[in-house]
């Protein structure tokens, strides 16, 4: 069966995203990226409600880990250029990401991200995201809008789930970037040491039972 | 120091804003702060702090209070003001003197 890697953020658009995956017979493991103390505990909860339920609508286990993030997000805010925040955030979740589905064999990454949305999703800004890695990003909704995604959430049973309370990251920057140049992210990033802070993440990271909690 | 208490739009915290607009040099907080506070982390742009709540404390002088009380928010602000007023952790802007 084929696999693929599944950030899941505890929102409205992941779950989303990996129940298409799931329905196509694509078998998943859930990578949550801990963003604390930038957001609540409440988040890691959420998504840990929806990988649960999203377990329940697949009738099989789904693998779940938990990244810290939150250091990642210190060394960013601490070196690099304010307004490219979300960039380094997203290239740092993918890169994650990567090593996880080397390790789990898995075939790519699935996201959520649906274009035009939020600041970061933007097609520069996906297209410097994805020059980090080698496996491809699978975005099932890509072209989707809110509404429609929305809809779905509403009839898998994710939506009620993913709006509970939960606070929203507070080092997002005021103006991000929305059309990122793939040379100052990498003059930025070499004030900081990705590999060290990846080997560091993966390190911290753990398998969690979504059932025991 | 803050007037305005309002829940942030995912209801999961409280929002104070500023009455008067200043900045926070967030070094200077912490080094005030962590005489009565646990310091969570000073990440340069938001220094997090623990009292009777976690709370974020941003550059432009804005407070989330990680709590769905709103009677704890508001006396965790007044604590924070009470630190920090009168500090050389806030910058006021100068005032205008007018045209030349």
């Amino acid at each position: 069966m084929a696999k693929l890697v599944s950030l899941i953020s505890g929102g409205i658009d992941s779950p989303v995203a990996a129940y298409l995956m799931l329905r196509q017979g694509v078998d998943i493991v859930a990578v949550h990226m801990d963003n604390r103390p930038f957001t609540d505990e409440k988040n890691l909860t959420k998504a840990m409600s929806l990988v649960r339920h999203l377990q329940h609508l697949a009738g099989r286990p789904i693998k779940t880990c938990v990244v810290p993030h939150g250091p990642n997000h210190i060394a960013f805010a601490r070196n690099c250029e304010r307004h490219l925040h979300c960039l380094f955030c997203r290239r740092m979740m993918y890169r994650i990401a990567e090593r996880i589905a080397e390790k789990e064999g898995a075939a790519g990454i699935l996201t959520g991200e649906s274009l035009g949305q939020v600041a970061s999703q933007t097609l520069q800004n996906l297209m410097v995201e994805n020059q980090v890695i080698r496996i491809p990003v699978i975005r099932p909704l890509i072209g989707m809008d809110k509404v429609e995604i929305i809809n779905i959430a509403r009839k898998i049973g994710t939506y009620e789930i993913s709006t509970l309370p939960g606070l929203c990251c507070t080092i997002v920057p005021k103006k991000p970037a929305t059309a990122a140049r793939a040379g100052d992210i990498l003059a930025e990033e070499e004030k900081i040491d990705p590999g060290a802070l990846i080997e560091q993440s993966l390190e911290g990271m753990y398998v969690l039972d979504p059932e025991t909690m | 120091m803050y007037s305005i208490l309002k829940p942030c739009k995912t209801t999961a915290a409280f929002e104070a804003i500023p009455r008067e607009r200043f900045s926070l040099d967030l070094d200077r907080c912490e080094e005030i702060l962590k005489k009565t506070c646990t310091i969570v982390t000073n990440a340069g742009v938001i220094l997090i702090i623990n009292d009777m709540c976690e709370v974020s404390i941003h550059r432009d002088g804005r407070l989330i209070l990680k709590t769905d009380s709103n009677e704890l928010a508001a006396e965790q602000a007044v604590r924070i003001s009470g630190w920090l007023e009168g500090t050389p952790a806030i910058r006021k802007p100068k005032k205008s003197t007018g045209p030349e």
